[in-house]
């Protein structure tokens, strides 16, 4: 069994302490709320039954009612002094708050009745583990148009499929109906997971790419298991290419998925990464063009030229003076 | 013996004895007495063990503490203390809990995760829990999953490192420059933003406030001196010693071709735009970080034009002049004044 000794003896513990204080409680109930299986409650309660105190007798044991267990209920009878459920690690409360919190932050936007829970959560918690979990402080984005992400929760609670305009990151707007299936805020950005039928599979959907959304009254399909994948998976037929950049473009290393990063002795770095977008490469290397000192292959370097060329040229012929006039007419 | 106990079955009994004993025991009365601690086949085995069992225990919250039995210079007692044991009760409905495993996916860290896996074990024991409260009331947070990327090998020693008020030194890849130097902090905060996990703490050579991103620490973070080698402020204000992060709202007037920059339009103040001269529109997006919004909307190349305000037009030129120069010269005196169709 792979499972850490750590991490069972803090459940064999609790499972007696919760007992202690819970009653006779069904096997399966035990199991939903320690979240293993029926089968591992059983082994829990097996290794239960033979500890104890120094000495071993009968009387020394940890013991449970024999005939309620035939009927698939456990019920603890002598916890050996273990009734007292274990406090919290340090560490531990400062990951679990940490978390709470960013969560708190993420619902309060959305505004609906999680919050309760979360709130009440919070302060329990807070009460039980003191003040240390301001050692970590985190602060999640949830991007996207505020009426995109109320239409899309809305979605997600009533189980009811949506339309939506998407532009991709190359920069191509379409329409498509999908099934939402959980909506991942991470780092920077939101993400929809969603069942697409224009794809047939599933997609991942940047909020703040989400144009438009509607919800449409169909209630969703069933889907087989999320796959619940947010990261950007480099296709792997893609070209490799391969950059060289100055220090202060660091934040390629870091936020766009590269093959290898290799630091160099003159302060520089480089970066192995596999393109199956040029347009995509074409953005990257314009937004950072100040900082590449080599480019591989060649072409992405003149394609990246070109487009800064072509681009110049639409500033030359649109002069902020011009605006004023047409801005007005506009407005 | 040929059966091994399991350890944590061994673990368990050592807490059970540790916690019923009158006194205290010695390490010859666990050697003996408790079960699991017989299988040591020798005195060396049995005695690496024993801390290695103590080390794990402490690791999980169970305070073992060591009592003098005074008279006899080897006799070092170990025992349980019940009150530092004790976890308060918490009863928390099945919404809350469902909350509380949703809160525990929040970490992208195996360690992190270890961690709140277990918190969440010992919450679930600390209930009075009415029968058959499953975790169904996750419904409250339907479809929600907030989690933050892996911070890294760093984290758990800093955020050690900052509840034991200790000095820490690492090696640090400053990115404006790229110079390697070896750092000692006092450190003060961890704070994910934007996608990026940062320390924040009072560099000792500089003696100020600085902040280091995680991703940029090479190698191990190694703690030194004492615990409660300093005193944090107070109050410490996270964004603003992630500086770059301005409060002002600026508007940036664009000129767009139609149907296109669908992403920038999406922030707009109106995303359809404004018809500018029938072949581009105004589109009007509020902004803070001229940096940002210059990378991108130079990312668009013709695409998108900046009609003002003049800095960031002046950001986005500059930044394509550059890329004007990537295919070595080419056309490397062209600007922004006489631009050459490439």
């Amino acid at each position: 069994m792979a499972e850490r000794a750590d991490e069972r003896l803090v459940r064999l513990l609790g499972i007696v302490a919760f007992l202690d204080a819970a009653g006779a409680v069904t096997v399966d109930d035990l199991a939903t709320r320690f979240g293993v299986t029926p089968q591992q409650v059983l082994e829990d309660v097996d290794a239960l039954w033979v500890s104890g105190t120094p000495g071993y007798w009968p009387d020394d044991l940890i013991d449970f009612d024999a005939a309620s267990l035939e009927r698939g209920v456990v019920r603890l009878t002598e916890a050996r002094g273990m009734t007292r459920p274990l406090r919290l690690g340090t560490r531990e409360a400062v990951a679990l708050l940490a978390a709470l919190r960013a969560m708190r932050a993420t619902v309060a936007v959305s505004g609906d009745v999680s919050a309760r829970a979360l709130d009440a959560v919070l302060a329990k918690l807070t009460d039980a583990t003191g003040e240390a979990a301001a050692a970590v402080d985190v602060e999640l984005t949830l991007d996207g148009a505020p009426q995109v992400l109320a239409t899309v929760r809305d979605a997600l609670a009533r189980g009811r499929r949506l339309r939506i305009r998407y532009v991709t990151a190359s920069d191509v707007a379409t329409q498509r109906e999908v099934d939402p299936l959980r909506l991942v805020t991470q780092d920077e950005h939101t993400y929809l997971l969603a069942w697409c039928y224009r794809a047939q599979d599933q997609r991942t959907f940047r909020l703040d790419r989400v144009l438009e959304a509607e919800v449409v009254d169909v209630p969703v399909a069933t889907h087989r298991a999320v796959r619940d994948v947010v990261d950007f998976v480099p296709d792997p037929s893609g070209e490799l290419v391969r950059l060289v950049l100055d220090a202060p473009a660091r934040r390629v290393a870091e936020e766009v998925p590269v093959d290898s990063v290799r630091n160099l002795d003159d302060g520089t770095f480089e970066v192995v990464l596999r393109v199956a977008d040029t347009v995509w490469l074409r953005h990257l290397l314009l937004q950072v063009a100040g900082h590449v000192r080599h480019v591989e292959p060649a072409w992405a370097a003149v394609d990246a030229a070109e487009s800064a060329r072509a681009a110049l040229a639409a500033y030359a012929r649109l002069t902020p003076d011009a605006d004023p006039a047409s801005g007005g007419a506009g407005a | 013996m040929p059966s091994q106990t399991p350890p944590a079955e061994r673990l368990l009994n050592l807490v059970i004895a540790l916690v019923n004993t009158p006194t205290s025991m010695s390490k010859q009365q666990v050697r003996s007495g408790v079960s699991g601690y017989g299988d040591a086949p020798s005195a060396d085995a049995f005695e690496r063990m024993f801390e290695r069992d103590k080390d794990t225990l402490r690791d999980l919250g169970v305070p073992v503490v060591t009592v003098d039995a005074g008279g006899h210079s080897d006799d070092v007692g170990y025992r349980i203390d019940l009150d530092a044991y004790t976890l308060e009760p918490l009863d928390l409905t099945p919404a809350e809990l469902g909350v509380l495993a949703l809160a525990a996916q929040f970490w992208q860290d195996k360690a992190l995760r270890v961690d709140t896996a277990r918190a969440l074990t010992k919450i679930r024991a600390a209930g009075r829990g009415s029968p058959g409260s499953g975790e169904a009331g996750t419904d409250a947070v339907a479809g929600l999953s907030p989690r933050v990327r892996a911070a890294g090998r760093a984290f758990v020693p800093l955020l050690d490192a900052i509840q034991g008020r200790r000095v820490v030194r690492f090696t640090y890849r400053a990115a404006n420059t790229g110079e390697v130097r070896e750092r000692e902090v006092e450190p003060w905060r961890l704070a994910a933003r934007r996608g990026g996990w940062y320390l924040i703490g009072r560099d000792r050579d500089r003696g100020a406030p600085r902040s280091y991103r995680l991703s940029r620490v090479e190698g191990t973070v190694r703690v030194t001196g004492t615990p409660g080698a300093f005193v944090p402020p107070e109050h410490v204000d996270v964004d603003a010693a992630l500086s770059g992060r301005s409060g002002e709202v600026r508007e940036a007037r664009l000129a767009v071709v139609p149907e296109r920059a669908g992403a920038v339009r999406a922030r707009a103040v109106s995303p359809r735009g404004t018809d500018l001269d029938g072949r581009r529109d105004l589109v009007v997006v509020p902004f803070t970080s001229r940096a940002a919004l210059a990378d991108e909307l130079a990312g668009y190349g013709d695409v998108v034009v900046v009609l003002g305000p003049p800095d960031l037009r002046a950001a986005v030129v500059a930044r394509l002049q550059e890329a004007a120069a990537l295919d070595g010269g080419a056309a490397a005196g062209s600007d922004a004044t006489e631009g050459t169709d490439g």
